[in-house]
């Protein structure tokens, strides 16, 4: 997920918690309580992680009511922040899905198998499934719609995650109307043709860009299909999408993809004001008109004091993190000493806990919790806070006391307090003349990419399919900057312009590699290069997301999918 | 009477004249009021179609000529947001507004009447102290505090609709107006009744209410007729004034109350940098405030005969 969505991450509250992965362990390391004793403390402080995964079954009823924000578009070809996807994720079920945990299944595929070197992919179809105007659903739906989303016309924002398929620079430039490298000759079958080989390529088609449609969607700009899609998933729109008002979903009787939905409908309530929409959404839940809330970062002690003895309390690590992308070409932060230097002087425990009352862990590595099985906790050795090891390291990287360094943030999404006391930290402890700016989101990414950028910039990254691939290569590989001439913009999200042949070695090979045991293997190797040894970009807190819900009316409830949402596949009335 | 409404009026559009020509230099001269800016980047085709539509590649005096067309023509373009028809969204946010205004002036002006001339009547007495008190609360304690205190206590209770709710949720307008507009009418009540005791008491010392006492006039009309009609003028100016604030949009209060007026759209149009929005709103609540302020000069005159010959 691109940083598209700042505000929404940024308001959206991150805590804590040591590593515990089971449920309930609700006492005592709640940070608050053991602070100040100067000790080697562990990363215990922060809230618990809480979920109940459990999935029990459930019987069919029920309108399950919550508020979101307006999204950009619920309408797969643009579909983009976790608003559009909750919707989108709804209406339409893809080839693959993604799993809370991360995992990727098979969804609208039956199975899928691809030749050796992962250029050559075939998805068998389950048969028989139609959308909800009682179109089947073929491999010709998938072609339709992945094309629909990658014509030129479309200038879909999501378009990007096609870039593996061959064709995708004809179909993008406007020369060809058509994706070359997909073949649905075979209604029952898709196959799919690579230009940059990847064995994790069946992970992105979970996301909702790679939905299929029927033939009435028509292109992108087809207003009446945008405002209300008809898909092949669980639910279904109930009268098209109210702008600035509300979205209703039914469920869709005849889905035979997968499971049937248990709730009859789900009322999506659009909150107005980005701000103050999280403040609004747990106004509702409190006054018994959502079922399910977002909680903002000052009321999390009262919201869990009140909904966790209830079970209606959900805390959980997910995919994402928050950093400081270094422009690591250009002096003063041009070598890894220097790079260290200031992540070592950065005390993230005391931001954590003077800025976000201790709801943040501070980050040790890069790659997200949430993977488990390519988490490497204390990767990042220079994320320990250490001002003398800092000064030592500074001074042999010539980063002298008085020494500038530009430093900017975006204005409005609630970063102002905690940059402010990086900048206060790196001028105490490092003697640095911070220029420090506020600018506005657009701005800041617009400065990020001239080849004149210097410094460190305050950005967040969130997962789009389930793989630590998409942390590493979109911000480290060498390809993922977009140009190879200095003196040019980055296109690419590697703004910082980090480049390292064997990371990028690594990447390749894990992107061939058919075995996940591997690929995590390879990723692991490749965190420790670019974050451990390059700290090609400085951690700062690992994402940790909050819910509250009414437990005792609604079940499968205690967790949240992928993106962050509530599992309304599974949700049942009790 | 007709000389003064005319020359009255034409100060009206003199003011009006020269207020929009200042939103016009804040807004549009000091930056272009259509580029990206925030979060959200415009699309270059609403920006080319609004720069069209306001004229901006001609010269000054043309970009404000057409600006002033625009704006008393309804004609105000697309939104950023949404890409809907500014127009449209202001046709639903007016009356809305209007309903609100409309119902705390009723409120405020009954409540604040009664009060200053029960207080009047009997001065220093306990009722007098007692209202004198509780005005003195309304005035003293801010909009928003009353706002969110009511919002709280009595949202979701009984006939009062909870906010936020479902869309989904059916409301009729009177019962979503009630506690905005005891918002609004609360300072405003307080305010008038304090205006109108302060007047009726002068009133009252005056040598004609002795005259009408001695004549044997009734003590009910004595207040009713001779003394009211005398001391509402400080009343009608400050309503006047007030309903002309409140139509402009009540911003805090129909934001805390989330009630789909002016001020509401306004208040998310700023957070949002949406100008085709903004711009006529301010322009709408500046023309709204000056015809009111003049209609209240009329009414005024007719009131008091010895303004008009001022």
């Amino acid at each position: 997920m691109r940083t598209k969505s700042v505000l929404l991450r940024a308001a959206a509250g991150l805590a804590v918690s040591s590593l515990v992965l089971t449920a309930c362990s609700q006492q005592s390391n709640t940070g608050t309580d053991n602070s100040g004793d100067g000790d080697d403390k562990p990363t215990a402080f922060g809230y618990p992680e809480v979920e109940n995964t459990e999935i029990t079954e459930g019987k069919p009823g029920g309108t399950f009511r919550l508020g979101i924000v307006e999204p950009t578009a619920i309408d797969p070809y643009n579909a983009q922040e976790s608003e559009g996807m909750l919707v989108t994720e709804s209406l339409f079920t893809g080839l693959a899905h993604t799993n809370p945990d991360g995992t990727t299944e098979p969804a609208a595929a039956e199975n899928w198998e691809t030749n050796d070197d992962c250029s050559e992919w075939t998805f068998n179809l389950k048969t028989g499934n139609k959308f909800h105007n009682g179109e089947e659903v073929t491999s010709a739906s998938f072609k339709r719609g992945w094309e629909r989303t990658t014509a030129k016309a479309a200038a879909s924002d999501v378009a990007y995650h096609f870039d593996q398929i061959e064709g995708y620079d004809a179909i993008q430039g406007g020369s060809a109307t058509t994706l070359s490298g997909v073949d649905a000759s075979d209604p029952k079958v898709l196959k799919v043709k690579l230009s940059q080989p990847s064995c994790e390529f069946y992970m992105r088609t979970a996301h909702t860009a790679m939905s299929p449609v029927p033939t009435v969607a028509g292109a992108a700009d087809n207003q009446a299909y945008n405002d209300l899609p008809i898909g092949n998933g669980p639910f279904m729109m109930d009268g098209p999408w109210q702008h600035d008002a509300g979205i209703k979903l039914k469920r869709y009787e005849d889905y035979t993809t997968g499971d049937k939905a248990y709730l009859d409908a789900v009322e999506l309530t659009i909150l107005v004001g980005d701000e103050t929409a999280q403040q609004k959404e747990l106004d509702g839940l409190n006054n018994g008109q959502f079922d399910w809330a977002r909680v903002p970062p000052n009321q999390l002690k009262t919201t869990r004091d009140k909904y966790e003895p209830q079970d209606g309390w959900i805390s959980k690590k997910t995919f994402g993190i928050d950093y400081l992308q270094v422009a690591v070409t250009k002096a003063p932060m041009d070598s890894a000493d220097a790079r260290k230097a200031v992540s070592m002087a950065i005390d993230r425990a005391t931001i954590s806990e003077g800025v976000f009352d201790s709801s943040r862990a501070p980050a040790t590595s890069w790659v997200p919790g949430g993977y488990k099985d390519a988490y490497q906790p204390g990767v990042c050795d220079a994320c320990e806070y250490n001002p003398e090891e800092a000064k030592k390291l500074a001074e042999k990287a010539g980063l002298k006391p008085g020494t500038e360094i530009n430093f900017q943030f975006n204005t409005g999404g609630g970063h102002e307090e905690w940059t402010a006391a990086v900048k206060q930290q790196l001028e105490k402890n490092l003697g640095l003349k911070v220029n420090y700016s506020g600018v506005e989101f657009s701005d800041m990414l617009e400065n990020q990419k001239q080849p004149t950028s210097t410094g460190i910039y305050r950005l967040s990254w969130g997962g789009d399919y389930g793989t630590p691939g998409n942390f590493l290569q979109p911000l480290f590989a060498t390809s993922a900057i977009g140009t190879s001439d200095p003196n040019a913009p980055a296109t690419g999200d590697n703004r910082g312009r980090y480049s390292n042949p064997e990371f990028d070695k690594l990447i390749e090979e894990a992107a061939a590699s058919k075995d996940e045991a591997e690929r995590n293997e390879l990723y692991k190797k490749a965190e420790k290069i670019a974050i451990g040894d390059d700290l090609a970009n400085i951690p700062m807190f690992e994402r940790q997301q909050f819910r509250a819900y009414d437990s005792s009316k609604w079940g499968n409830a205690g967790f949240m999918d992928f993106h962050e949402n509530p599992p309304l596949d599974v949700i049942f009335q009790k | 009477m007709a000389k003064f409404i005319t020359r009255r009026l034409a100060h009206a559009v003199l003011v009006i004249i020269a207020a929009t020509f200042l939103i016009y230099l804040g807004l549009f001269t000091l930056g272009d009021p259509f580029a990206s800016s925030g979060e959200k980047t415009v699309p270059p085709e609403i920006q080319e179609a609004l720069r069209a539509k306001f004229g901006m590649d001609q010269p000054f005096f043309m970009q404000y000529l057409t600006y002033l067309q625009n704006m008393f023509t309804f004609d105000f373009g697309i939104d950023f947001e949404q890409r809907r028809d500014v127009a449209d969204m202001l046709a639903t946010a007016v009356p809305a507004t209007a309903r609100l205004a409309l119902f705390a002036i009723i409120i405020e002006v009954i409540i604040g009447l009664t009060a200053g001339i029960i207080a009047a009547v009997a001065p220093y007495t306990f009722r007098d102290v007692f209202i004198t008190i509780i005005t003195t609360l309304g005035i003293g304690i801010p909009v928003f505090v009353i706002g969110i205190g009511l919002r709280a206590w009595l949202s979701g209770e009984w006939i009062f609709p909870a906010v936020p709710r479902s869309f989904t949720v059916e409301t009729p307008w009177w019962q979503e107006i009630i506690l905005p507009a005891l918002t609004l009418a609360i300072l405003d009540a307080a305010f008038i009744a304090r205006l109108m005791r302060g007047s009726m008491l002068e009133v009252l010392r005056a040598d004609f209410i002795r005259t009408a006492r001695a004549k044997g006039i009734s003590e009910r009309k004595v207040i009713g007729k001779h003394a009211f009609r005398n001391s509402i003028i400080p009343v009608v100016t400050y309503t006047g004034v007030s309903l002309g604030v409140l139509l402009g949009g009540a911003l805090i209060t129909e934001r805390i109350f989330e009630y789909q007026g002016l001020g509401y759209l306004l208040v998310r149009a700023i957070s949002q940098h949406n100008n085709p929005v903004i711009v006529p709103i301010v322009v709408f609540a500046v023309v709204v405030f000056v015809l009111l302020s003049t209609l209240v000069d009329i009414l005024y005159a007719y009131l008091d005969p010895r303004i008009r010959l001022h």
